[in-house]
């Protein structure tokens, strides 16, 4: 079959269903499941006849016009490389799973006809960033994918999930601003948007590129991938359903941003790549101490997640930068960058998507309690979602050898390369990491039940436990070469950049003592299923600070309240009262008020018309001898 | 460059129109007479009969909002099947008695009035369908009324010569003054008075700049319509007089900051069909004429007033953004959020390449079914909970699903999402002011995305999410409600999915009308741009 036709398959079927979908299925939620099912089936079925032999490895583009107006093209295209192919491989294999997920987890909601729909509209942008040939059909999808995010953060209706869904919608357009701005500079300094086209300019002139047009690009991925400032939306996304959360907001959407940044590496100077680097470590660290002040298990996984998401911007920045500085200004050692980051963003979505599963299996199990102190004790319950989640948390933690040590090790390899304070922070985030999701798995899965739903709650249905169990094994092999199909091999075999000699050693030991270290730090320090936070109890103001999350959302809060609304009262005010009220009204009634003056001067006096007469004539002769001129000029 | 369907199936559709087209001239000039003519017949006949059935006269009435939606869509189709490069087709001359000044009741549809005429014949469609089911008293005047704003507006748009398309415009104009003295919400005598003085006004600045244009430029002897009045000639100091009249004139009949505030009373004040009709399609005249009218020939006029345009425009963008964000009334803020988004369609004009200007007539084309798309369902959420006053209005979602769904998506439409014919515009206006002489424009006018976002979701959290308040009369949207909001949205897919579809023959048009006003630049990217 031609690629082209596949390619095009994989991104109509989600359409095609969501269509069908919202045209027949709207109240038949079992049909709505299937059909959504199936198109993830589709879209993983043909991903993988692509990476298992179906497309030989070049590079593969087809593009056609969409719009032309005077000077500007736009074109719909697909832009097949090793790097869509990786993240097609990402959405396609993930989606799949939460896709069968859903289908267990949504089995009492009362609107499977719209989530399912909205689930399939997702998939359906998602694939579009992943084969987006240029800038503005990247740009189109992008903004698809918010909606989606936005339809399925308010699926509930509720009023959290009203003000969730806004700030997400939000937030991501504040982003878009400058994203779009970043674009249109590209367009108009290079002529082009089309992927290839760039690539080409690039390899031989990189003058025309400025810091600015990297950053204002950048600023689309601080929005979409919740980077600081505009981090807030995420952990307030949880409203959504979990399996949304492990989807859109863990393992692909708010992933799209880094992928933009591979997609795109050349059009980022050295000092933008500062900047960049430092965006993600201060976003990696603020997100790993603000996760001990949370108590929902969802929360906590989210501020988790925009931690992880800050190691693969700061990956992305400094790994670019290493391989500047390492191999000079050549194309391929930019790829270190590219290839750090979106290793990382592999196996986060393998394990941070299977940790929300899990705590989706969990919620789903103890009556949507989501709070880890009022559960307790699942282990005996739940045995294979432990076994499952303990997977997850053992990835993330950094356990050597398995799948987040390979990738957050060539981050901090990179970064003790690059910038050693850099290196410090990540390297206590590491830590961070592993006490946190230490503190979750042990007060949630051990000890004795702390409430009524915890000691009620039973082992999932398959639809739930298989995903989990398949993304399991990925979360603990998917640092292995041979886990990856061939086309996807070269990025994480000469990409990646690997620690050689002493500082592999280093790397070793580092993350040992920050897993294990961490681990047993939660585990003796909070205890096994307590029921109140230790760090609480002991150290209130500690806890605070954490909890806190640095008076972020307050801030924007204040701003809301007090500045933009008032502000648009005061212009509102200014356009009633000045413009319609004055300007406008006020030159009727100026206009009225000379109807009054002349009604006065028609006395009817014959008198007064011939006073009125001679002061006319005397002014028409002041006029004409030139002895106004001074006053009117 | 050739229009064509993109995809190879259509081959044999496009083969038809154009077959149609080219073998029955005289019928399809003749369409465009019926479009402007069925409308007003029913409205005469329906005026003059005695007592007629509800049926009869709702049957009637139909006829004249059916043909002239039909028609248009036939039209374009022929158009774009059949390669005219963008210039007029479908043309119709006659003499009324005025052939000696150069007058003629003379029509026709080129690319840039096409994608108008559409929109007044898919408009007209969906408020005609809406308000003959809408249970207003003396329905018979009220269906009247908007029957003789369609004729008029179907002439607006099919108009060559520049004199009928003035009359055209005071046709449906003053229907729209009765229509919101009679039938509209409380406050609607001031409200109609008001809007009657200042649109008047506007018209009247209008007419003044049209009759300077005339006299000018001799088009007495030569006919004062849009296609010779390209080939003469203003000298210079009168340019400058006669763009500004216009600018103005047309500024005020859409709604240019800072002579805006009589479209949100008004739009909030008037009966739902009215309100989709004028904010949908009569407003779109003032651009349409400065696009048409003003740009071909008065190119150093807009020189001198580009930077007021620029300002005015970013007025209309933020200052009234930031108002619509501070309103509570839903109709209220519609009214004011199409008061914004024509400083969109300004900042394109600025722009002056064929971009901006090709890039502002859809955005014009798609605000205009997406406005009157949320009016009508402003209407429906007002019959239901008796209630306009967003605050006291909520989580009706639950109850409401499709309304929600049809809501929530021409709001979306009308805030750009991608996917609706609205982004096409908006991002190629964006495009084309980083093309202009003050690239920095484009950080502004981009705020207007950001606040957009604000009132549009803000509305949507307010009326659907959240706990419910106060009783609901009547479940979710009906189906014959539902009809002309499903064909207004329709459209928008369709142009969103397919812009070719209205951008080609656009694009066309607006290459030729300006082609020749292109200084040494163009050669390069196919472009113009403003001489210094």
């Amino acid at each position: 079959m031609d690629l082209g036709t596949v390619l095009s398959i994989i991104l109509l079927a989600p359409l095609v269903s969501a269509g069908l979908i919202w045209l027949f299925a709207r109240q038949r939620a079992v049909l709505a499941m299937a059909l959504s099912l199936a198109a993830a089936g589709i879209i993983l079925c043909f991903s993988l006849y692509i990476l298992l032999g179906g497309w030989n490895g070049e590079p593969y583009e087809v593009t056609a016009e969409w719009l032309r107006l005077g000077g500007l093209s736009l074109s719909i295209g697909f832009l097949l490389n090793n790097l869509s192919a990786l993240m097609l491989f990402v959405v396609s294999f993930v989606g799949f799973w939460i896709h069968l997920f859903s289908v267990g987890y949504m089995n009492d909601d009362s609107a499977r006809g719209r989530f399912f729909g909205g689930l399939s509209i997702f998939m359906f942008s998602m694939l579009g960033i992943v084969l987006a040939d240029n800038l503005f059909m990247l740009f189109i999808f992008w903004e698809l994918v918010g909606f989606s995010s936005y339809m399925l953060i308010g699926h509930y209706l509720n009023d959290e999930a009203a003000q969730a869904s806004k700030k997400a919608f939000i937030t991501n357009r504040v982003g878009d601003f400058g994203f779009l701005v970043g674009i249109i500079m590209v367009y108009w300094t290079f002529g082009t948007v089309s992927l290839t086209e760039l690539d080409h300019i690039l390899e031989h002139d990189k003058s025309a590129v400025t810091a600015i047009m990297g950053l204002l690009l950048f600023c689309g991925v601080v929005g979409k991938s919740a980077q600081m400032p505009l981090h807030v939306w995420l952990p307030d996304a949880m409203a959504g359903p979990t399996p949304i959360s492990a989807l859109i907001h863990a393992a692909t959407m708010v992933a799209a941003g880094v992928y933009f940044l591979g997609r795109t590496f050349l059009l980022f100077t050295p000092d933008a790549l500062v900047i960049i680097s430092w965006v993600g470590v201060v976003t990696a660290a603020c997100a790993a101490i603000w996760a001990f002040g949370q108590r929902d298990i969802k929360k906590i996984l989210a501020y988790s997640t925009l931690s992880q998401l800050g190691y693969m911007v700061a990956g992305f920045g400094m790994g670019s930068l290493y391989g500047l500085h390492a191999h000079g200004d050549s194309h391929s050692a930019l790829l270190y960058g590219v290839g750090a980051s979106m290793f990382h963003l592999t196996t986060h979505a393998f394990f941070k998507a299977l940790l929300f599963l899990g705590s989706g299996s969990v919620i789903h199990a103890c009556h949507h309690e989501q709070d880890i102190f009022k559960m307790g004790g699942l282990y005996k319950k739940m045995p294979l979602t432990t076994i499952a989640f303990a997977a997850g948390v053992l990835a993330i933690a950094g356990i050597p050898f398995l799948s987040a040590f390979f990738s957050k090790d060539a981050i901090l390899y990179v970064a003790m390369k690059e910038n050693y304070g850099a290196f410090i922070i990540l390297s206590i985030t590491a830590i961070l990491t592993a006490t946190y999701m230490g503190r979750l798995f042990f007060i949630a899965f051990l000890g004795k039940p702390n409430s009524e739903s915890a000691e009620h709650a039973h082992e999932s249905p398959w639809t739930i436990v298989v995903p989990l169990l398949v993304l399991a094994v990925f979360s603990l092999l998917g640092g292995y070469l041979w886990m990856y199909p061939k086309p996807l091999q070269p990025i994480i075999e000469g990409w990646v950049p690997h620690a050689h000699g002493a500082d592999h050693t280093t790397m070793i030991v580092i993350s040992l003592v920050a897993s294990v270290g961490g681990l047993a730090f939660a585990f003796f320090f909070y205890g096994r299923g307590s029921a109140t936070d230790r760090l609480e109890k002991i150290a209130p103001p500690v806890y605070g600070i954490a909890k806190s999350k640095f008076f972020f959302d307050e801030a924007y809060g204040y701003y809301i309240r007090k500045v933009q609304d008032r502000f648009a009262e005061l212009m509102a005010f200014f356009d009633t009262l000045l413009i319609s009220g004055i300007l406008v009204r006020g030159a009727a009634g100026v206009a009225g008020l000379f109807g009054i003056i002349a009604r006065r001067l028609h006395t009817g006096s014959v008198a007064s018309y011939v006073w009125w007469f001679f002061a006319g004539l005397i002014l028409f002769g002041a006029f004409a001898g030139g002895f106004l001129d001074g006053l009117l000029r | 460059m050739t229009t064509h369907f993109p995809i190879a199936a259509f081959d044999g559709v496009t083969d038809l129109f154009r077959t149609a087209g080219e073998s029955m001239p005289v019928l399809h000039s003749f369409l465009v007479i019926l479009a402007i003519v069925l409308p007003l017949t029913s409205a005469l006949s329906l005026a003059v009969s005695g007592k007629l059935s509800d049926t009869a006269v709702k049957i009637c009435a139909g006829i004249g909002f059916v043909a002239p939606g039909l028609i248009s869509l036939w039209l374009a189709a022929v158009y774009m099947a059949s390669d005219l490069g963008g210039q007029y087709a479908f043309t119709y001359l006659a003499d009324m008695g005025l052939g000696k000044f150069g007058i003629y009741l003379y029509l026709g549809l080129n690319g840039i009035a096409l994608p108008f005429y559409v929109l007044a014949g898919l408009v007209g469609l969906a408020a005609g369908l809406y308000a003959i089911q809408s249970k207003v008293e003396r329905l018979r005047l009220f269906l009247i009324l908007l029957l003789v704003m369609q004729g008029g507006l179907m002439g607006v748009f099919s108009s060559i010569d520049i004199l009928f398309f003035y009359f055209f415009h005071e046709f449906a104009l003053i229907s729209t003054f009765v229509l919101i003295a009679l039938w509209g919400r409380t406050g609607r005598k001031t409200v109609a008075l008001e809007v009657t003085i200042y649109l008047t006004l506007g018209a009247m600045v209008t007419l003044a700049g049209l009759i300077a244009l005339y006299v000018t430029t001799g088009a007495m002897d030569f006919g004062f319509n849009m296609i010779t009045i390209r080939e003469l000639m203003v000298h210079a100091p009168l340019q400058k007089t006669i763009f500004g009249l216009l600018l103005i004139g047309f500024g005020i009949l859409v709604s240019l900051f800072p002579f805006h505030t009589w479209a949100p009373r008004a739009y909030a004040t008037a009966p739902a069909p009215a309100a989709m009709l004028h904010a949908g399609v009569l407003k779109k005249f003032g651009l349409y004429g400065l696009i048409q009218i003003a740009y071909p020939i008065l190119d150093l006029g807009i020189g001198h007033w580009a930077p007021l345009i620029m300002w005015l425009a970013l007025c209309n963008l933020l200052i009234i953004g930031l108002v619509t964000i501070a309103q509570r009334d839903l109709k209220t803020m519609l009214g004011n959020a199409s008061v914004m988004h024509m400083g969109y369609a300004f900042l394109g004009l600025y722009a002056y390449s064929s971009l901006g200007i090709g890039a502002a007539i859809m955005m014009l084309f798609a605000h205009g079914l997406s406005v009157s798309l949320l009016f009508l369902l402003a209407d429906v959420i007002e019959k239901r909970t008796g209630n306009l006053d967003m605050r006291e209005i909520g989580g009706i979602g639950s109850k409401t699903p499709v309304l929600m769904g049809l809501f929530c998506a021409a709001m979306l439409a009308s805030i750009g999402l991608p996917g609706f014919a609205n982004f096409w515009g908006e991002v190629g206006i964006f495009v084309s002011i980083f093309g202009s002489p003050s690239p920095w424009v484009l950080y502004p006018a981009l705020l207007g995305i950001v606040i957009s976002a604000i009132y549009g979701l803000r509305a949507v959290a307010c009326i659907f999410f959240g706990e419910e308040k106060g009783e609901l009369a009547g479940g979710d949207i009906t189906s014959s409600e539902k009809l002309p909001a499903i064909l207004l949205l329709v459209a928008l897919f369709v142009v969103g999915l397919w812009p070719r579809s209205i951008s080609d023959p656009v694009n066309e048009s607006v290459e030729n009308t300006f082609a020749n006003k292109a200084p040494a630049i163009s050669a390069q990217v196919a472009e113009f741009k403003m001489t210094e």
